[in-house]
């Protein structure tokens, strides 16, 4: 299970959420709509998957310990 | 139940004036060296900026003595001319330090790490805005240093704290409080350091970056909240490149010599807790809400109840912990997850906003309450999808999960999950939060046109306004600049028969010299040393509230 779907199980089964009965609708409304838009998001993931050797990156990445 | 506030009406607390130093990670795509390329890398970029002085050195000691070395012009490996100085002042953590006319701000290198430093702001959106003004002046710098570069051996950037391979590099801000209160914190009393360290431990929850896997020995884990708890290895200290401390007792004021004394002296608290952010949420909460926590303990204003047991291990424990089920054992024995501490700091934060302490001491107070609350409360809700617009370990998360649905050969471990973790960050066009940002995700605070201002101009409403304007005099006065630090400038002025003589400007008042104070100043003053005369005169009507009295 995702860590994301994991933190809203936890949030339910503690009684997360407010009594407003539109609540529910609205939220999935904003979760909808943060979809599309995190969709916008998935050529850039796509960009980087696709990028070289994810290993030769990583290496090339090390970094001087600093402050 | 905490303290109330006095009754004495002399208490203040001195405005909680914000700084930042933060330092990039930067490589050559491409390049396996032992090493790393961090040294020619971070050279390249800084190349790129311009500043002054002109003449680069290389600080023995970046507090009082910056025009005390003696620099002079090198060659690096790569061909090119870098700053160089004579071995006995060659300090690996502030080289070709230089001060921008155009906001105040400055860059230098850091152990082979490209950093930026903030002008001083007052205001936490100021902050958020500065910050991404001063990244859009790197990302200026990287695009013309990556000019003629093959695609595959561009230079690398990225706003985060760790190489995933046990290296990590610090996002600092600092906080002007008072003498008393610094004291107070790190030699006098015994609960206002940890009070400090419990709020910003529980904190990593709105400020952390995210970042997969553990590193520093830590225990495995697939991804956790903060890049730079792993490092955190000690309550206190003043070390900062090992056994790194929660609270940091580095003492500079970076205010001058000592002509202010007294308990509300400006002294500088520097935090190398927090993590580097680009969503505007996690910006502004790692400034807003400490200022708020700050300005609590200046007043003495301080719960005991909400101090951690053990908030080295709490930190731990929180930052491992993305479905912030775990909780840590308060000193009364309660347990509180990360969560509820927050609720519990920030019901602290209402009841004394309630008694007005926050007036005049940090900007926007009542905005900055309402964000924290609004965000704490989605949480509570487990409304992620609001949250991850505003905090970026939620969208890095959100970004990362989405990237194994539609490759469902990817788990935790793999290379590509890390590289998405790196590429979050990254100042290119490559980097995912500038894909966010661009495609209406990621939330703003500040306006674009905030943040641009912010490139071609100081604060207006600190000694970063003087400093930036004193530079772009002596540029169009041919005046040399010798030398420049956070509290002094020392010009070279050439006289009638050209003989040089040097004159050193301070400005310990870190809250004086703002536009209001200095520009008539600027206006009517022809000469330059006209100028520094008109100036001077701001220095003995010190802004600090030295009539102030603290008792706590």
């Amino acid at each position: 299970m995702r860590f994301l779907e994991r933190f809203d199980v936890q949030q339910q089964n503690h009684g997360g959420g407010d009594d407003d009965p539109g609540a529910d609708d609205r939220l999935q409304q904003a979760r909808t709509e943060g979809d599309r838009l995190l969709a916008a998001g998935d050529e850039a993931i796509q960009r980087a998957l696709a990028g070289s050797n994810s290993e030769a990156f990583l290496r090339a990445g090390r970094q001087q310990g600093g402050q | 139940m905490g303290k109330q506030p006095s009754q004495n009406a002399t208490i203040r607390a001195l405005p909680k004036l914000c700084g930042a130093d933060i330092e990039l990670g930067n490589f050559i795509a491409g390049t396996d060296k032992a090493g790393g390329t961090g040294y020619e890398a971070s050279r390249e970029l800084l190349a790129e900026i311009e500043g002054l002085p002109i003449r680069q050195s290389s600080y023995v000691d970046n507090w009082w003595s910056t025009a005390s070395t003696a620099p002079r012009t090198g060659v690096n490996n790569l061909g090119g001319t870098c700053a160089t100085t004579s071995d006995w002042a060659y300090n690996p953590q502030d080289v070709s330090r230089r001060f921008l006319a155009s906001n105040g701000g400055s860059a230098y290198i850091d152990l082979n790490h490209a950093e930026l430093c903030l002008p001083e702001v007052m205001s936490a959106f100021d902050h958020i805005a500065a910050w991404h003004g001063m990244l859009r002046i790197m990302r200026d710098a990287l695009d013309r240093a990556n000019q003629g570069r093959p695609r595959d051996r561009r230079i690398q950037v990225l706003i985060n704290n760790s190489d995933g391979q046990g290296n990590s590099y610090g996002s600092h801000t600092n906080y002007a409080i008072s003498r008393r209160t610094f004291d107070n914190i790190f030699w006098r009393k015994t609960h206002y350091l940890p009070f400090l360290a419990s709020f910003q431990v529980s904190s990593i929850l709105l400020t952390g970056q995210g970042k997969v896997g553990a590193e520093n020995g830590r225990p495995s884990t697939p991804y956790q909240i903060s890049q730079r708890a792993d490092f955190f290895e000690t309550l206190q200290g003043i070390q900062t490149t090992y056994n790194r401390p929660i609270v940091n007792a580095r003492d500079e004021a970076l205010c001058g010599w000592s002509r202010v004394n007294g308990p509300m002296a400006p002294a500088r608290l520097h935090v190398i807790f927090f993590d580097s952010a680009l969503a505007h949420g996690s910006c502004l909460f790692r400034v807003g809400p400490m200022q708020l926590i700050l300005t609590l303990l200046e007043l003495g204003l301080i719960n005991p109840r909400l101090i951690l047991d053990e908030p080295l291990a709490a930190l731990h424990s929180f930052s491992h912990d993305p479905t912030l089920k775990a909780s840590a054992e308060l000193i009364s024995g309660e347990r509180l997850t990360a969560l509820q501490l927050q609720c519990a700091y920030l019901d602290e934060v209402k009841r004394h906003a309630a008694q007005s302490v926050f007036e005049g001491i940090v900007p926007r107070f009542e905005e900055i309450i309402a964000l924290w609350e609004d965000t704490l409360n989605k949480f509570i809700q487990g409304d992620l999808m609001a949250l991850a617009p505003c905090l970026d370990w939620i969208q890095k998360l959100m970004a990362i999960e989405r990237a194994m649905e539609q490759h469902p050969e990817l788990d935790w471990d793999s290379p590509e999950v890390k590289v998405i973790d790196h590429l979050y960050s990254s100042l290119d066009d490559d980097g995912l939060y500038w894909a966010y940002e661009g495609c209406g995700f990621a939330e703003q605070l500040v306006t674009p046109e905030q943040i641009t201002h912010f490139t071609a101009n100081p604060p207006a409403d600190t000694r970063a306004w003087t400093r930036a304007m004193l530079l772009r005099r002596a540029s169009s006065d041919n005046v040399e600049v010798e030398s420049v630090d956070w509290d002094r400038i020392t010009f070279k002025i050439r006289g009638r028969h050209a003989w040089p003589s040097y004159r050193a400007f301070d400005m310990a008042d870190p809250l004086g010299f703002t536009q209001d104070l200095a520009q008539p100043i600027f206006d009517s003053c022809g000469e330059f040393g006209d100028l520094l005369d008109g100036l001077e005169s701001l220095s003995t009507s010190i802004a600090l509230p030295l009539e102030a009295v603290a008792v706590n």
